[in-house]
């Protein structure tokens, strides 16, 4: 009997360095370097109004970007995240205005909320599927706000809560952060910008993203490999709530003033999808397009002076009248028949029209090459 | 004594409240039939509905206005022009996404209600109209009951209109071919039943119903662009009570959530939204096909 010859064995390819899952050096170069420019932004620009800006479009990553887990990902479209935002700013709010606790606590404590919240609203929800997961969830975020608003000796109600002050982060004994102007709200958006968009990246590229897409692409089949829905499904919500809450803590301290119709209205759920949708669901760099096309284009319409601080437009620039004057309501019905047109064709956001669109000039490109060899051959 | 008359009082109070909640319920069957019937044609949740209800109002009031036509009557104005309203919506945006993920669907119909929203707030402003008729605030005494003449009159016409709506759709060639399409599209389709004009016309028929119940509503309400929002959550609730697609489950959804609205508000004011969203949840929960099962239309 002779021994086993014992298998050839293949020589170990040598593997690419790998930071982490989904690595890749350019992605990543090109990652790091837009946030570090980003990051440059308040040391050149100075005018309220462009920081204002930036503010409100790291604002609507965020949000875009935290909805994309559990909507883009796990492929459940709650149009009632609103529920989750006005938590986070309720929360916080109450917690400065009512009981003294600062904000750092206070934003812990919602994101805290927000998964104690989305772990409840999860398990009533997600017992429904496609069309009824959509009502349900808007019916959820409904009584959230329908709550809020009853429940005036705890809430407030609708006469909201408005924010007399922030009081100065200490880190260390001399280095103190006040939260006056625009530069602090800058960062702290950038740095939940970039956070979100970095769990969106983990979450593309991890095992735990892979049975979140799976259940995507098709529920039952996921389930019968073993991976649980209802858990996974929690597992998204619960890391969208938490960030979509962080987002609505850093809304209210910015903005001061929130009423349950600010911050749960059906408005707040519904724009976090539209970010999405026109983007490009379920991809890293969509949300990131779609916060940064319907932002400008909102405030813009909303108020077009950031033009002028931008130089772009001069104080008497007719533009500028005009957008004031005849299209200074219009921002929503704007908003609406760009949707429209996205979904009717562009299904699959700006980013699918780009891909679309390379493609295209790489196959022509292709024939083209093609076509220039055969003269030679014949 | 003081005691007997207190109960005898709410006693009054409940049975006042259910006669009340049928009434306003009837109107909510209407907004909830044409919900279900595009649901069952189509497989499209309808977001716009309210929308679509709030038009019908401003189209009623606008006419009022403008010639003094009493709001009843204009009906015959207003739902013709607000089924060919459906139908271009029909043709021109829902036909051409509904093959592709119910998701986009919602969001297509929700951005629509928005445009419509929006556009009549640029035409009509924010402000508050009102439609004030000779009868608008007058009631009748029925058995020391008092039944608002307006409430009447919409109960009326809504009974009229959704017997007329079962008849076409039982009775007639059409209706039989809407059904069969709500039933099995393909199968439809290989009947030889032109679905696509099956569709336009569930579509305009839905939003005609929908403009019907505003028209009703606007001598009892004021009407401003956003009005819509509470109606077309109230009509999900109504369709999902009654199981989706079914025009009887509506209709009996519609007086049902009618009488519990009106209940709940007359023990606590600010509740009565609330309970009606918790009872959606408790029906999506525990009896998604409806109280009627599965039946479709």
């Amino acid at each position: 009997m002779s021994t086993p010859v014992p298998p050839p064995r293949t020589p170990v390819e040598l593997r690419p360095f790998r930071l982490f899952p989904g690595f890749a050096w350019p992605s990543f170069g090109a990652w790091v370097a837009a946030i570090a420019l980003l990051a440059l932004v308040p040391l050149f620009v100075k005018k309220p109004l462009l920081l204002h800006m930036w503010i409100m479009v790291f604002l609507a990553v965020a949000q875009g970007s935290a909805w994309n887990v559990v909507g883009g990902y796990a492929g459940q479209y709650s149009v009632g995240h609103a529920a989750y935002f006005g938590v986070g700013a309720y929360t916080t709010m109450m917690l400065l205005e009512l009981h003294q606790i600062a904000p750092w606590w206070g934003v812990g404590l919602a994101i805290l909320n927000a998964v104690i919240v989305s772990v409840v609203i999860g398990a009533i929800t997600f017992r429904l599927r496609g069309p009824y997961f959509v009502l349900g969830s808007i019916a959820v975020a409904e009584i959230v706000r329908l709550g809020a608003l009853y429940w005036k000796g705890f809430t407030k109600g609708a006469e909201g809560i408005l924010l007399s002050g922030i009081p100065p982060l200490q880190i260390t004994q001399d280095w103190t952060i006040a939260f006056v102007g625009k530069r602090p709200f800058f960062y702290a958006a950038l740095m939940l910008a970039v956070l979100v968009v970095a769990a969106n990246w983990f979450v593309q590229n991890t095992k735990l993203g892979f049975y979140f897409q799976a259940i995507r692409e098709d529920q039952d089949a996921a389930h019968s490999l073993g991976i649980g829905p209802a858990l996974h499904k929690s597992i998204a919500l619960a890391i969208s709530a938490a960030f979509t809450a962080w987002a609505g803590s850093l809304f209210a301290l910015y903005v001061r003033f929130i009423d349950p119709n600010i911050v749960i209205g059906l408005d707040v759920s519904v724009q976090m999808v539209l970010i999405c949708i026109i983007g490009g669901i379920g991809t890293i760099l969509g949300p990131v397009v779609g916060a940064f096309v319907l932002t400008l284009l909102s405030e813009t319409l909303r108020n077009p002076k950031w033009l002028v601080q931008a130089g772009l437009f001069s104080d008497e620039s007719p533009v500028i009248a005009f957008i004031q004057q005849r299209l200074a309501n219009t921002h929503v019905l704007f908003y609406g028949i760009l949707v429209v047109a996205v979904i009717l064709f562009a299904p699959d956001g700006i980013l699918g029209l780009a891909r679309d669109a390379t493609a295209r000039v790489r196959r022509r490109l292709a024939a083209g090459g093609r076509r220039a060899r055969q003269p030679a051959e014949g | 004594m003081k005691h007997t008359r207190g109960r005898h009082g709410s006693h009054m109070l409940i049975l006042q409240s259910i006669l009340s909640g049928i009434l306003v319920g009837g109107v909510y069957a209407l907004v909830g039939i044409g919900l279900t019937l595009i649901f069952g044609v189509m497989r499209v949740i309808n977001f716009a509905h309210g929308d679509l209800l709030m038009l019908g109002m401003y189209a009623t009031w606008w006419i009022f206005t403008k010639t003094g036509i009493d709001p009843y009557l204009s009906l015959v104005l207003t739902a013709p022009l607000l089924f060919a309203w459906g139908a271009l919506l029909q043709t021109a945006f829902i036909n051409r996404i509904l093959g592709s993920l119910p998701q986009n669907q919602i969001l297509l119909t929700i951005v629509l209600g928005l445009v419509m929203r929006n556009t009549m707030l640029l035409i009509f402003t924010s402000d508050y109209q009102i439609l004030t008729t000779s009868y608008s605030s007058s009631s009748f005494r029925l058995f020391g009951l008092s039944v608002s003449q307006p409430l009447l009159y919409s109960f009326l016409v809504t009974a009229v209109i959704t017997a007329a709506l079962y008849g076409f759709l039982m009775r007639t060639d059409t209706g039989q071919a809407i059904r069969a399409t709500a039933q099995d599209r393909e199968a439809a389709q290989l009947m030889g039943i032109n679905v696509s004009r099956m569709s336009i016309l569930a579509f305009g028929l839905g939003t005609a119903l929908a403009a019907i119940a505003g028209a009703l509503l606007a001598p009892t309400y004021y009407i401003y662009p956003d009005v819509g929002a509470p109606f077309t959550l109230k009509a999900f609730v109504v369709v999902v009570l009654g199981g989706m697609g079914s025009v009887v489950g509506a209709t009996l959804g519609g007086v049902l959530i009618g009488v519990a609205e009106s209940l709940g508000g007359a023990w606590v004011a600010g509740l009565k939204d609330l309970n009606v969203y918790v009872l959606f949840l408790l029906i999506l929960l525990f009896k998604p096909s409806g109280l009627l099962g599965k039946s479709r239309m």
